[in-house]
Protein backbone atom coordinates (compact mmCIF):
# COMPACT_ATOMS: atom_id res chain seq x y z
CA UNK A 1 0.00 0.00 0.00
CA UNK A 2 1.31 3.44 -0.80
CA UNK A 3 2.19 5.94 1.71
CA UNK A 4 0.55 9.10 1.60
CA UNK A 5 2.59 11.92 3.53
CA UNK A 6 0.43 15.48 3.42
CA UNK A 7 1.74 18.28 1.77
CA UNK A 8 0.56 22.15 0.88
CA UNK A 9 0.95 23.57 -2.62
CA UNK A 10 1.08 26.98 -3.36
CA UNK A 11 1.10 28.99 -6.46
CA UNK A 12 -0.68 30.80 -9.02
CA UNK A 13 -4.41 30.26 -10.60
CA UNK A 14 -2.47 30.04 -14.22
CA UNK A 15 -3.06 26.61 -15.11
CA UNK A 16 -2.75 25.32 -11.19
CA UNK A 17 -5.43 22.51 -12.84
CA UNK A 18 -2.09 20.47 -14.58
CA UNK A 19 -1.15 20.41 -10.59
CA UNK A 20 -4.71 19.17 -9.63
CA UNK A 21 -4.65 16.31 -12.46
CA UNK A 22 -1.31 15.20 -11.76
CA UNK A 23 -2.33 14.56 -8.74
CA UNK A 24 -5.31 12.69 -8.84
CA UNK A 25 -2.97 10.68 -11.62
CA UNK A 26 -0.83 9.82 -9.01
CA UNK A 27 -3.40 8.40 -6.60
CA UNK A 28 -3.67 11.49 -4.21
CA UNK A 29 -6.15 13.36 -2.91
CA UNK A 30 -6.50 17.05 -2.93
CA UNK A 31 -8.14 17.43 0.73
CA UNK A 32 -8.83 21.78 0.35
CA UNK A 33 -8.54 24.00 -2.61
CA UNK A 34 -8.68 28.07 -1.39
CA UNK A 35 -8.29 30.23 -4.11
CA UNK A 36 -7.06 33.38 -2.88
CA UNK A 37 -7.03 35.86 -5.54
CA UNK A 38 -4.39 35.41 -7.97
CA UNK A 39 -3.63 32.44 -5.44
CA UNK A 40 -4.12 28.71 -5.61
CA UNK A 41 -3.22 26.52 -1.84
CA UNK A 42 -3.92 23.42 -2.34
CA UNK A 43 -3.57 20.73 1.06
CA UNK A 44 -3.34 17.35 -0.44
CA UNK A 45 -2.15 13.77 0.24
CA UNK A 46 0.31 12.38 -1.82
CA UNK A 47 2.62 9.43 -2.57
CA UNK A 48 5.37 9.85 -0.35
CA UNK A 49 7.32 9.01 -3.48
CA UNK A 50 6.18 11.60 -6.01
CA UNK A 51 6.75 14.43 -4.25
CA UNK A 52 9.90 15.53 -6.22
CA UNK A 53 7.44 14.83 -8.96
CA UNK A 54 4.98 16.98 -8.17
CA UNK A 55 7.97 19.80 -7.43
CA UNK A 56 9.01 19.27 -10.90
CA UNK A 57 6.31 19.59 -12.41
CA UNK A 58 5.49 23.09 -10.93
CA UNK A 59 8.43 24.32 -10.74
CA UNK A 60 7.82 26.26 -14.07
CA UNK A 61 4.59 27.34 -12.71
CA UNK A 62 5.67 29.34 -9.63
CA UNK A 63 4.33 26.73 -7.50
CA UNK A 64 5.81 26.01 -3.90
CA UNK A 65 5.71 22.40 -2.55
CA UNK A 66 5.99 22.17 1.62
CA UNK A 67 4.82 19.28 3.71
CA UNK A 68 2.26 19.77 6.14
CA UNK A 69 2.12 17.65 8.49
CA UNK A 70 -1.30 18.35 9.70
CA UNK A 71 -3.29 18.05 6.63
CA UNK A 72 -5.99 16.12 6.97
CA UNK A 73 -6.82 16.62 10.19
CA UNK A 74 -9.95 18.42 12.32
CA UNK A 75 -8.47 19.82 15.73
CA UNK A 76 -10.92 21.53 18.47
CA UNK A 77 -8.68 25.36 19.45
CA UNK A 78 -10.55 25.74 23.14
CA UNK A 79 -10.89 28.85 24.10
CA UNK A 80 -12.38 29.60 27.68
CA UNK A 81 -14.97 32.00 26.11
CA UNK A 82 -15.23 34.23 23.20
CA UNK A 83 -14.86 37.36 25.59
CA UNK A 84 -12.33 39.93 24.56
CA UNK A 85 -10.00 38.69 27.05
CA UNK A 86 -9.85 35.51 25.02
CA UNK A 87 -10.01 37.17 21.55
CA UNK A 88 -8.76 37.57 18.82
CA UNK A 89 -4.93 37.44 20.35
CA UNK A 90 -3.81 34.01 21.56
CA UNK A 91 -6.32 32.02 20.32
CA UNK A 92 -6.52 33.23 16.90
CA UNK A 93 -3.12 33.63 16.40
CA UNK A 94 -3.07 29.43 17.63
CA UNK A 95 -5.72 28.64 14.79
CA UNK A 96 -4.44 30.16 12.00
CA UNK A 97 -1.35 29.21 12.44
CA UNK A 98 -2.03 25.50 13.13
CA UNK A 99 -4.31 26.14 9.78
CA UNK A 100 -0.79 27.54 8.00
CA UNK A 101 0.39 23.77 8.97
CA UNK A 102 -2.73 22.36 7.21
CA UNK A 103 -5.26 21.60 9.47
CA UNK A 104 -8.94 22.71 9.55
CA UNK A 105 -9.49 24.30 13.39
CA UNK A 106 -12.46 25.09 14.96
CA UNK A 107 -12.42 27.22 17.63
CA UNK A 108 -14.97 26.71 20.52
CA UNK A 109 -15.51 29.11 23.05
CA UNK A 110 -17.26 28.07 26.15
CA UNK A 111 -19.88 29.26 27.52
CA UNK A 112 -18.33 29.42 31.06
CA UNK A 113 -15.02 28.51 31.05
CA UNK A 114 -13.11 30.80 32.30
CA UNK A 115 -12.33 31.84 35.67
CA UNK A 116 -11.24 29.02 38.51
CA UNK A 117 -13.46 28.04 40.70
CA UNK A 118 -16.26 28.44 38.52
CA UNK A 119 -15.46 27.34 35.34
CA UNK A 120 -17.03 24.07 33.57
CA UNK A 121 -17.70 22.79 30.42
CA UNK A 122 -21.46 21.41 29.29
CA UNK A 123 -22.30 18.13 27.50
CA UNK A 124 -22.38 19.87 24.06
CA UNK A 125 -19.20 21.59 24.20
CA UNK A 126 -17.95 18.36 25.22
CA UNK A 127 -19.80 16.34 22.68
CA UNK A 128 -18.59 18.88 19.78
CA UNK A 129 -14.88 18.38 21.30
CA UNK A 130 -14.96 14.72 21.04
CA UNK A 131 -15.79 15.10 17.40
CA UNK A 132 -12.36 16.54 16.19
CA UNK A 133 -9.24 13.95 15.92
CA UNK A 134 -7.48 16.45 18.94
CA UNK A 135 -8.09 19.51 21.62
CA UNK A 136 -5.65 22.52 22.20
CA UNK A 137 -6.88 23.90 25.43
CA UNK A 138 -5.65 27.79 25.72
CA UNK A 139 -5.20 28.38 28.97
CA UNK A 140 -4.16 31.47 30.94
CA UNK A 141 -1.26 32.31 32.90
CA UNK A 142 -1.51 30.75 36.61
CA UNK A 143 -0.43 27.93 37.13
CA UNK A 144 -2.75 27.19 40.63
CA UNK A 145 -6.10 28.49 38.16
CA UNK A 146 -4.85 25.72 34.95
CA UNK A 147 -4.12 23.27 38.13
CA UNK A 148 -7.61 23.99 39.57
CA UNK A 149 -9.98 24.31 36.82
CA UNK A 150 -8.42 21.47 34.28
CA UNK A 151 -10.12 18.64 36.45
CA UNK A 152 -13.47 20.14 35.18
CA UNK A 153 -12.60 21.41 31.46
CA UNK A 154 -11.59 18.12 30.82
CA UNK A 155 -14.06 16.20 32.33
CA UNK A 156 -15.39 13.61 29.27
CA UNK A 157 -13.06 14.47 26.88
CA UNK A 158 -12.10 11.26 25.05
CA UNK A 159 -9.50 12.77 22.48
CA UNK A 160 -6.20 13.65 22.66
CA UNK A 161 -6.09 17.19 24.45
CA UNK A 162 -2.95 19.56 24.22
CA UNK A 163 -2.61 21.77 26.62
CA UNK A 164 -1.28 25.16 26.58
CA UNK A 165 -0.39 27.99 28.92
CA UNK A 166 1.89 30.76 30.09
CA UNK A 167 3.90 28.51 32.24
CA UNK A 168 6.53 26.53 31.02
CA UNK A 169 5.99 23.17 29.44
CA UNK A 170 7.63 21.67 32.82
CA UNK A 171 5.29 23.71 34.99
CA UNK A 172 2.16 22.48 32.95
CA UNK A 173 3.40 18.59 33.07
CA UNK A 174 4.18 19.35 37.09
CA UNK A 175 0.77 20.45 37.69
CA UNK A 176 -1.52 18.08 35.75
CA UNK A 177 -2.75 14.98 36.98
CA UNK A 178 -3.32 12.11 35.34
CA UNK A 179 -1.25 14.09 32.53
CA UNK A 180 -2.57 14.73 28.70
CA UNK A 181 -1.16 14.45 25.84
CA UNK A 182 1.15 17.23 25.30
CA UNK A 183 2.36 20.87 26.96
CA UNK A 184 2.94 23.40 25.37
CA UNK A 185 4.30 26.10 27.80
CA UNK A 186 4.36 30.25 27.19
CA UNK A 187 1.51 30.54 25.32
CA UNK A 188 -0.95 32.65 27.51
CA UNK A 189 -3.22 35.26 27.38
CA UNK A 190 -1.90 38.35 25.62
CA UNK A 191 -3.08 41.35 24.57
CA UNK A 192 -1.04 41.87 21.55
CA UNK A 193 -0.80 39.81 18.51
CA UNK A 194 2.20 37.26 18.51
CA UNK A 195 4.63 38.53 16.19
CA UNK A 196 7.91 37.96 18.23
CA UNK A 197 10.05 35.49 16.99
CA UNK A 198 11.33 34.86 20.37
CA UNK A 199 8.69 33.92 22.83
CA UNK A 200 5.85 33.79 20.31
CA UNK A 201 6.34 32.74 17.02
CA UNK A 202 8.96 29.92 18.44
CA UNK A 203 6.53 28.97 20.71
CA UNK A 204 3.35 28.66 18.17
CA UNK A 205 6.42 26.49 16.18
CA UNK A 206 6.54 23.90 19.16
CA UNK A 207 2.83 24.16 19.42
CA UNK A 208 2.20 22.67 15.85
CA UNK A 209 5.27 20.10 16.70
CA UNK A 210 3.44 19.28 19.48
CA UNK A 211 0.44 18.59 17.74
CA UNK A 212 2.04 16.85 14.66
CA UNK A 213 2.87 14.32 17.73
CA UNK A 214 0.47 13.83 19.11
CA UNK A 215 -1.65 12.89 15.85
CA UNK A 216 1.27 10.79 14.61
CA UNK A 217 0.91 8.80 17.68
CA UNK A 218 -2.87 8.76 16.87
CA UNK A 219 -2.90 7.55 13.36
CA UNK A 220 -0.13 4.65 14.47
CA UNK A 221 -2.57 3.61 16.64
CA UNK A 222 -5.14 3.43 13.75
CA UNK A 223 -2.54 1.94 11.39
CA UNK A 224 -2.95 -1.24 13.82
CA UNK A 225 -6.09 -1.78 13.02
CA UNK A 226 -6.34 -0.12 9.76
CA UNK A 227 -9.66 2.00 8.18
CA UNK A 228 -11.48 0.13 6.01
CA UNK A 229 -11.28 2.68 3.32
CA UNK A 230 -8.96 6.02 3.81
CA UNK A 231 -10.83 9.03 4.56
CA UNK A 232 -9.39 11.11 2.12
CA UNK A 233 -10.57 8.65 -0.45
CA UNK A 234 -14.17 8.12 0.65
CA UNK A 235 -14.25 12.20 1.13
CA UNK A 236 -13.48 11.75 -3.08
CA UNK A 237 -16.01 9.17 -3.80
CA UNK A 238 -18.66 11.05 -1.56
CA UNK A 239 -17.89 14.19 -4.03
CA UNK A 240 -17.87 12.59 -6.88
CA UNK A 241 -21.06 11.10 -5.89
CA UNK A 242 -23.36 14.03 -4.61
CA UNK A 243 -21.03 16.98 -5.98
CA UNK A 244 -20.63 18.56 -2.83
CA UNK A 245 -18.14 21.38 -2.80
CA UNK A 246 -19.19 22.57 -5.79
CA UNK A 247 -22.54 23.17 -4.65
CA UNK A 248 -21.74 24.08 -1.44
CA UNK A 249 -20.79 27.81 0.19
CA UNK A 250 -18.41 26.42 3.07
CA UNK A 251 -14.44 26.50 3.21
CA UNK A 252 -14.25 23.00 3.31
CA UNK A 253 -17.90 21.30 3.22
CA UNK A 254 -16.41 17.87 3.77
CA UNK A 255 -13.77 17.47 6.11
CA UNK A 256 -11.32 14.98 6.65
CA UNK A 257 -10.28 13.37 9.80
CA UNK A 258 -7.96 10.80 10.57
CA UNK A 259 -10.82 8.67 11.08
CA UNK A 260 -13.93 9.85 9.70
CA UNK A 261 -15.23 12.88 7.71
CA UNK A 262 -17.39 15.74 8.87
CA UNK A 263 -20.02 16.23 5.69
CA UNK A 264 -21.53 19.72 6.23
CA UNK A 265 -25.19 18.47 4.92
CA UNK A 266 -28.20 18.51 6.89
CA UNK A 267 -28.35 14.72 8.36
CA UNK A 268 -32.15 13.85 8.21
CA UNK A 269 -32.23 14.56 4.48
CA UNK A 270 -28.80 13.30 3.12
CA UNK A 271 -27.92 10.30 5.68
CA UNK A 272 -29.72 7.62 3.35
CA UNK A 273 -28.27 9.07 0.60
CA UNK A 274 -24.77 8.74 1.87
CA UNK A 275 -24.96 5.51 2.97
CA UNK A 276 -26.06 4.16 -0.74
CA UNK A 277 -23.10 5.67 -2.33
CA UNK A 278 -20.94 2.87 -4.02
CA UNK A 279 -17.23 2.77 -3.26
CA UNK A 280 -15.90 -0.33 -5.23
CA UNK A 281 -17.27 -3.66 -5.88
CA UNK A 282 -20.60 -3.54 -4.68
CA UNK A 283 -19.35 -2.15 -0.97
CA UNK A 284 -21.39 0.85 -0.03
CA UNK A 285 -20.35 3.46 2.53
CA UNK A 286 -23.13 2.49 5.01
CA UNK A 287 -21.68 -1.24 5.14
CA UNK A 288 -18.39 0.25 6.43
CA UNK A 289 -18.78 3.04 8.57
CA UNK A 290 -20.96 4.88 11.12
CA UNK A 291 -23.36 7.75 9.52
CA UNK A 292 -24.04 9.63 12.69
CA UNK A 293 -25.83 12.70 13.60
CA UNK A 294 -22.90 15.66 14.74
CA UNK A 295 -23.41 17.69 17.34
CA UNK A 296 -22.10 20.62 15.30
CA UNK A 297 -25.45 22.13 13.34
CA UNK A 298 -26.97 19.59 11.66
CA UNK A 299 -24.22 18.26 9.83
CA UNK A 300 -23.23 14.76 9.57
CA UNK A 301 -20.35 12.96 10.88
CA UNK A 302 -19.10 9.75 9.36
CA UNK A 303 -16.91 7.72 11.48
CA UNK A 304 -15.21 4.50 9.04
CA UNK A 305 -14.85 1.32 10.98
CA UNK A 306 -11.56 -0.30 11.21
CA UNK A 307 -10.60 -3.70 8.86
CA UNK A 308 -11.17 -5.96 11.99
CA UNK A 309 -14.66 -4.85 12.21
CA UNK A 310 -15.87 -5.09 8.69
CA UNK A 311 -13.11 -7.51 7.13
CA UNK A 312 -13.30 -5.19 4.12
CA UNK A 313 -10.47 -2.73 2.83
CA UNK A 314 -11.45 -0.70 -0.44
CA UNK B 1 5.12 51.14 31.10
CA UNK B 2 5.95 54.33 29.39
CA UNK B 3 4.53 57.47 30.46
CA UNK B 4 3.66 56.26 34.17
CA UNK B 5 5.53 57.54 37.24
CA UNK B 6 5.24 53.96 38.67
CA UNK B 7 3.97 50.91 37.91
CA UNK B 8 3.90 47.62 39.43
CA UNK B 9 2.51 44.18 39.70
CA UNK B 10 2.61 42.38 42.64
CA UNK B 11 1.63 38.49 42.32
CA UNK B 12 3.27 35.21 43.73
CA UNK B 13 3.79 34.06 40.85
CA UNK B 14 6.61 35.12 38.71
CA UNK B 15 5.48 34.39 35.18
CA UNK B 16 1.93 35.40 36.08
CA UNK B 17 3.54 38.93 37.22
CA UNK B 18 5.25 39.62 34.08
CA UNK B 19 2.57 38.42 32.07
CA UNK B 20 0.00 40.97 33.45
CA UNK B 21 2.31 43.69 33.45
CA UNK B 22 2.67 43.09 29.54
CA UNK B 23 -1.46 42.88 29.33
CA UNK B 24 -2.03 46.10 31.16
CA UNK B 25 0.53 47.60 28.88
CA UNK B 26 -0.78 46.52 25.56
CA UNK B 27 -4.27 47.30 26.97
CA UNK B 28 -3.79 51.39 28.34
CA UNK B 29 -1.66 51.88 25.69
CA UNK B 30 -4.76 50.56 22.96
CA UNK B 31 -7.01 53.37 25.15
CA UNK B 32 -4.18 55.86 25.34
CA UNK B 33 -4.68 55.42 29.05
CA UNK B 34 -0.96 55.62 29.86
CA UNK B 35 -1.04 59.54 29.04
CA UNK B 36 -3.59 60.18 32.04
CA UNK B 37 -2.91 57.68 34.40
CA UNK B 38 0.45 58.50 36.77
CA UNK B 39 0.73 55.49 39.28
CA UNK B 40 -0.70 52.13 38.84
CA UNK B 41 -0.26 48.93 40.96
CA UNK B 42 -2.29 45.69 40.59
CA UNK B 43 -1.89 42.91 43.01
CA UNK B 44 -3.04 39.92 42.19
CA UNK B 45 -4.01 36.50 44.31
CA UNK B 46 -4.09 33.50 42.26
CA UNK B 47 -4.77 31.25 44.92
CA UNK B 48 -7.77 33.02 46.71
CA UNK B 49 -8.44 34.46 43.61
CA UNK B 50 -7.94 38.28 43.68
CA UNK B 51 -7.53 40.84 41.42
CA UNK B 52 -6.75 44.70 42.72
CA UNK B 53 -5.66 47.63 41.40
CA UNK B 54 -5.16 51.02 42.77
CA UNK B 55 -3.86 54.28 40.74
CA UNK B 56 -3.24 57.83 40.61
CA UNK B 57 -5.11 59.79 37.39
CA UNK B 58 -2.44 62.47 36.51
CA UNK B 59 -4.05 64.60 34.51
CA UNK B 60 -7.88 65.22 34.10
CA UNK B 61 -8.61 66.82 30.80
CA UNK B 62 -10.23 69.88 30.39
CA UNK B 63 -14.21 70.85 29.71
CA UNK B 64 -14.56 71.10 26.01
CA UNK B 65 -16.31 74.41 24.96
CA UNK B 66 -17.39 75.73 21.60
CA UNK B 67 -15.11 78.03 21.16
CA UNK B 68 -12.28 75.33 21.14
CA UNK B 69 -13.33 74.12 17.76
CA UNK B 70 -15.18 76.72 16.23
CA UNK B 71 -15.86 80.34 15.89
CA UNK B 72 -19.09 82.42 16.13
CA UNK B 73 -20.35 85.09 14.46
CA UNK B 74 -22.78 87.59 14.78
CA UNK B 75 -25.14 88.39 11.55
CA UNK B 76 -27.91 90.06 10.92
CA UNK B 77 -30.00 86.35 10.76
CA UNK B 78 -28.23 85.36 13.59
CA UNK B 79 -25.35 83.64 14.74
CA UNK B 80 -23.21 81.48 12.12
CA UNK B 81 -20.79 78.44 13.82
CA UNK B 82 -17.47 77.98 11.65
CA UNK B 83 -16.88 74.17 12.61
CA UNK B 84 -12.81 73.65 12.71
CA UNK B 85 -13.25 69.72 13.63
CA UNK B 86 -15.88 68.16 13.36
CA UNK B 87 -15.26 65.95 16.94
CA UNK B 88 -17.11 67.47 18.92
CA UNK B 89 -20.33 68.27 16.06
CA UNK B 90 -22.81 65.97 17.19
CA UNK B 91 -22.85 66.43 20.85
CA UNK B 92 -22.99 70.47 19.90
CA UNK B 93 -25.77 70.02 17.50
CA UNK B 94 -27.58 67.75 20.50
CA UNK B 95 -26.88 71.22 22.84
CA UNK B 96 -28.11 73.79 20.40
CA UNK B 97 -31.02 71.73 19.24
CA UNK B 98 -32.32 71.44 23.01
CA UNK B 99 -31.66 75.39 23.52
CA UNK B 100 -33.10 76.54 20.77
CA UNK B 101 -35.42 74.04 19.24
CA UNK B 102 -34.30 72.63 15.94
CA UNK B 103 -36.57 74.56 13.68
CA UNK B 104 -34.01 77.38 14.41
CA UNK B 105 -30.77 75.39 13.49
CA UNK B 106 -29.27 75.07 10.17
CA UNK B 107 -26.18 73.09 8.94
CA UNK B 108 -25.99 74.14 5.20
CA UNK B 109 -22.65 72.15 4.76
CA UNK B 110 -20.47 69.81 6.93
CA UNK B 111 -18.52 73.05 8.04
CA UNK B 112 -21.39 75.90 9.25
CA UNK B 113 -24.02 75.73 11.61
CA UNK B 114 -26.67 78.75 11.78
CA UNK B 115 -28.44 79.79 14.37
CA UNK B 116 -31.20 81.53 13.40
CA UNK B 117 -32.11 84.12 16.06
CA UNK B 118 -31.42 88.03 15.41
CA UNK B 119 -29.21 89.84 17.93
CA UNK B 120 -28.03 86.63 19.84
CA UNK B 121 -24.24 87.16 21.07
CA UNK B 122 -21.79 85.26 19.67
CA UNK B 123 -19.30 85.18 22.40
CA UNK B 124 -22.28 83.41 24.98
CA UNK B 125 -22.56 80.37 21.88
CA UNK B 126 -18.49 80.06 22.38
CA UNK B 127 -18.93 80.01 25.87
CA UNK B 128 -21.08 76.92 25.96
CA UNK B 129 -19.65 73.54 27.26
CA UNK B 130 -20.57 70.69 24.98
CA UNK B 131 -18.15 67.51 26.62
CA UNK B 132 -17.00 66.83 29.92
CA UNK B 133 -14.10 63.97 28.82
CA UNK B 134 -13.14 63.21 32.33
CA UNK B 135 -16.29 61.13 32.32
CA UNK B 136 -15.70 59.19 29.35
CA UNK B 137 -12.22 58.50 30.81
CA UNK B 138 -13.82 57.25 34.15
CA UNK B 139 -15.43 55.17 31.50
CA UNK B 140 -12.46 54.19 30.12
CA UNK B 141 -10.21 53.43 33.16
CA UNK B 142 -12.93 51.19 34.66
CA UNK B 143 -13.61 48.91 31.58
CA UNK B 144 -9.54 49.07 30.77
CA UNK B 145 -9.44 47.26 34.41
CA UNK B 146 -11.96 45.11 33.77
CA UNK B 147 -10.33 44.17 30.69
CA UNK B 148 -6.97 43.21 32.16
CA UNK B 149 -8.39 41.77 35.18
CA UNK B 150 -9.24 37.89 34.54
CA UNK B 151 -12.49 37.08 33.09
CA UNK B 152 -15.10 35.67 35.16
CA UNK B 153 -14.10 38.01 38.51
CA UNK B 154 -17.77 39.09 38.39
CA UNK B 155 -18.01 40.38 42.07
CA UNK B 156 -16.64 44.01 41.93
CA UNK B 157 -16.07 46.71 43.92
CA UNK B 158 -14.97 49.90 41.81
CA UNK B 159 -14.57 54.08 42.91
CA UNK B 160 -13.09 56.37 40.86
CA UNK B 161 -13.23 60.39 41.33
CA UNK B 162 -11.30 62.92 42.86
CA UNK B 163 -7.45 61.82 41.30
CA UNK B 164 -7.20 58.23 42.08
CA UNK B 165 -9.23 55.24 41.29
CA UNK B 166 -9.43 51.39 42.92
CA UNK B 167 -11.00 48.13 41.45
CA UNK B 168 -11.34 44.71 42.70
CA UNK B 169 -12.31 41.58 41.40
CA UNK B 170 -12.68 38.68 42.20
CA UNK B 171 -15.15 34.89 41.58
CA UNK B 172 -16.21 34.77 45.65
CA UNK B 173 -17.72 37.26 48.13
CA UNK B 174 -15.40 39.76 49.07
CA UNK B 175 -14.53 40.38 52.69
CA UNK B 176 -15.12 44.34 53.17
CA UNK B 177 -12.97 44.59 56.14
CA UNK B 178 -10.56 42.63 54.33
CA UNK B 179 -10.02 44.59 51.33
CA UNK B 180 -10.62 48.25 52.86
CA UNK B 181 -6.91 46.82 54.58
CA UNK B 182 -5.54 45.44 51.06
CA UNK B 183 -6.86 48.86 49.53
CA UNK B 184 -5.44 51.53 52.25
CA UNK B 185 -1.72 49.13 51.73
CA UNK B 186 -1.96 49.30 48.15
CA UNK B 187 -3.07 52.62 47.98
CA UNK B 188 -0.06 53.64 50.29
CA UNK B 189 2.21 52.44 47.36
CA UNK B 190 0.98 54.82 45.03
CA UNK B 191 1.28 57.88 47.41
CA UNK B 192 -2.26 57.92 48.54
CA UNK B 193 -2.98 58.12 52.86
CA UNK B 194 -6.53 57.59 53.75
Amino acid sequence: MTVLVPITYKGGVYRHDIVIDLIDDLGGYIVQKHMIAQEVVLQSLVPKDDIELIRAISRPLAGVVTEAPLVGTEIAVLSPSLEIHHLPHTSCDVAEYLRSAGAKTNMIGLARGFGKRIANLNLEERDIINEHDCVVFMLGNFETCIEYKMPALRRGITVPIILSGRPSTEALQRIIDPPVAGYVGGIGRVGHRMKRQEGEIDRLDALVQEVSRVLSQKREEVAKDPLSVNPARLMTVLDDAMDITSRSTHPTPITVQIRGLRVKLPYDSYAHAIAAIEIENGVRIGDITHILPSRMRDYILIQIRPFSETKIIV
Amino acid sequence: MRGLEYFEVECVEPVGRETYAQIADDILSDLNLNQSIGRLHIFIDPEVPLFLAVGVIKQMPGLVYIRDFASALGKETGVVLDIGTERYLSPMLSILWDKYGRDLITQPDRFTVNILIPGLDPREIEDLMVVDPSEGMYHDIIYALQWIAPEGFKVRRQTIGEGQFSYVASENTLDKEKIDVLLREKFALVGVSA
